[in-house]
């Protein structure tokens, strides 16, 4: 395979925890949830996932144990930014504090203090017959895990009902009009929980996806600010799906490309190819990162009784 | 009121004295830091083992600290020195600074630095500084003859966690002795340029590192980046699989860790249990170290590992003889 199939196939590798990570945030931030605790529920799920398809064999039961825990501790992000009216950043930053701790916690519970690496079987990958020898885009599209699959899916599905269904439209009114949608007879405080539900089940998938999907091993901080990076995306991407895959296969892309170029480098310091992600990502934010912005009401309490 | 106080006095002696005897017969502490996982099937596993084993050996007690981030290395330290234990443990080129300046800040605390610089003990002010420095070039060495003798391809791989000077000079070392090997065996040898994660922890990187590497034509790896190891050791195995044979091979460091994965062909081992033990008895004489202590092929500090049924009679033959000349000072002499 050439170089540039290659470089591809690794950005998809490397994008998919990115996109399933991010698309949380999309959810969350549609429903005026500003959630910058993806970090430590990714952390949380990876560990989760690890854990349970260590103990029962199968990488499925890790991927829906990586959803709950997600879920679960998204609900403390839920119950005080919604319920409490708290402050959005302080208890994402807080859940990215607990969360990786929590992790680590629960992982020298289990396998104590000693020093054997565990390793589990990774999820199996799935050849689309005929479409997987297709140059380039065979391998790209049709010969991955179906985590990657249900990864693109939910990108197409999740385009579909933020601009085709009435569900959709309700759920971004919220994001941007909380009030005038709690008029029309939308549920907010149900949405906003809903939203946290969606952004901790994908964010603890996308960490549990490292850890049955890609790497057969566990290491604590093995998320290395991808909750940071999927963050941004979701502002690269302007808050809809399409533009969120483009930005994680972008992200994906810079890194992939700067791990070859230190492989292929001659004499050019390996410090200039380890730029190349950072550098792209100012530069990218900075060209499209202005213009249009998020949901309204991002980050702002909604309070029932307050004019 | 004379009398009162030597009374006193003596009571406070006789009490004291069971009291002096429980702390002399207290066992002693070391705790260890670390930047990796002790989980990571590599560095930080082995390096934490010899402590275990140094300790059990001498009756020590241990704790350990691991995946710590660079802002925390003197935090962590500075912690243990205030809960009483009698011996660091860095095992490390990159807790140097740490190290220096928790030495100075706390003078009777013995501090043990693997991976350190000969100048290091000489820096610290309290003098209470042990470098263990494991030769770094003949730990090259060891994976290198092994790497030169088993390419088919002609390109062997390094894939390194931090430009750190010990991982410089195990490069130097593997690229000189695979190009001996490969050169009285008939083959030339390329070694690709050295490759950093940037971190010890990114498994990913490793997995990404080694895709690439093989891509490029590399057929034996060594590497001196903990988990960014156990990565590129997945990434192998998984190529192999996909060959349908074992053709691409890993040494592994710092211990034997033959039959962790299949592409472990035989590792370098660094017996770091035996360092960590000599200052332990200096600390146990009152000795607070200051010293250099080295591991060489020639003082037993460094060896080669249990050699995998996948390298030929003749090639473990072949490799058993350069490790001989090694330890004798004669490989590469000519």
């Amino acid at each position: 395979m050439s170089f540039v199939s290659n470089l591809l196939l690794a950005s998809v590798r490397m994008a998919v925890p990115l996109l399933l990570i991010a698309l949380g945030e999309l959810y969350s931030e549609r429903a005026g949830m500003v959630n910058i605790g993806l970090e430590g529920l990714a952390a949380i799920g990876s560990l989760v996932g690890f854990l349970t398809c260590f103990i029962s064999g199968s990488t499925w039961v890790g991927i829906l144990c990586g959803a709950l825990v997600g879920i679960a501790v998204n609900m403390i992000y839920a119950f005080a930014t919604v319920t409490l009216c708290a402050n959005h950043t302080v208890y994402g930053m807080a859940i990215n504090i607990l969360a990786p701790a929590l992790a680590s916690f629960i992982y020298r519970i289990f396998f104590g203090s000693g020093s054997d690496l565990s390793q589990i079987t990774l999820m199996k990958t799935i050849n689309i017959p005929i479409l997987k020898d297709i140059p380039i885009i065979g391998p790209l599209l049709f010969s991955q895990t179906p985590m990657v699959y249900l990864a693109f899916l939910l990108v197409i599905l999740t385009g579909f009902f933020f601009t085709k269904t009435q569900a959709g439209l309700n759920y971004r009114a919220v994001g941007e009009n909380p009030k005038a949608a709690a008029t029309l007879g939308i549920n907010v405080i149900r949405t906003k929980y809903l939203a946290c539900v969606i952004c901790g089940a994908l964010s603890g998938i996308g960490g549990a996806y490292l850890t049955t999907c890609y790497s057969n091993t566990y290491t604590e901080g093995n998320i290395s600010g991808r909750g940071f990076i999927a963050l941004a995306a979701v502002i690269f991407g302007r808050w809809s799906g399409g533009g969120i895959l483009a930005a994680c296969l972008f992200f994906g892309f810079c890194d992939a490309l700067q791990i070859r170029l230190q492989v292929a480098s001659v004499g050019i310091p390996y410090q200039f190819f380890q730029m190349i992600p950072y550098v792209a990502t100012v530069i990218a934010l900075t060209v499209i990162g202005s213009g249009k912005s998020g949901p309204k009401a991002a980050g702002k309490p909604y309070r029932k009784e307050e004019r | 009121m004379r009398k009162g106080i030597v009374l006193a006095a003596a009571v406070l002696a006789v009490c004291a004295l069971p009291m002096a005897a429980a702390a002399d017969e207290a066992p002693k502490k070391i705790a260890m830091i670390c930047d990796s996982s002790i989980n990571d099937g590599g560095w930080g596993t082995a390096c934490y083992n010899a402590m275990v084993q140094a300790c059990e050996e001498r009756g020590w007690e241990y704790e350990c600290t691991d995946n710590i981030s660079q802002n925390e290395y003197y935090d962590s330290i500075a912690s243990y020195c205030m809960l009483g234990v009698d011996m660091i443990y860095a095992p490390g080129n990159q807790y140097t600074d740490a190290v220096l300046q928790a030495a100075e800040d706390y003078p009777d605390i013995a501090f043990a630095l693997l991976n350190g610089a000969v100048t290091t003990p000489d820096e610290a002010v309290n003098g209470n500084v042990t470098s263990m420095l494991p030769d770094a070039q003949q730990i090259g060495w060891i994976a290198g003859a092994m790497a030169g003798l088993m390419s088919e391809t002609g390109t062997i791989a390094f894939i390194g966690g931090m430009e750190l000077d010990t991982t410089l000079g195990k490069y130097a070392g593997y690229t000189e002795a695979a190009q001996f090997v490969a050169a009285a065996e008939g083959k030339e040898i390329t070694v690709l340029d050295p490759v950093y994660a940037g971190s010890f922890d990114a498994s990913d990187k490793g997995i990404e590192f080694a895709k690439a590497m093989i891509e490029q034509g590399a057929d034996v790896f060594f590497g001196d980046a903990s988990a960014v190891d156990s990565g590129a050791r997945q990434a192998i195995d998984e190529a192999n699989k996909e060959a349908g044979e074992v053709k691409i091979y890993d040494i592994a460091q710092p211990a034997d860790f033959l039959g962790q994965n299949e592409c472990i062909i035989t590792s370098q081992v660094t017996d770091n249990s035996a360092m960590i033990a000599v200052t332990m008895e200096g600390v146990e004489n009152g000795d607070l170290g200051g010293e250099t202590i080295f591991g060489s092929l020639q003082n037993g500090g460094l060896s080669a590992g249990a050699i995998s049924d996948l390298v030929p009679a003749e090639v473990q033959e072949k490799y058993n003889t350069y490790i001989q000349q090694m330890i004798d000072g004669e490989f590469m002499a000519e």
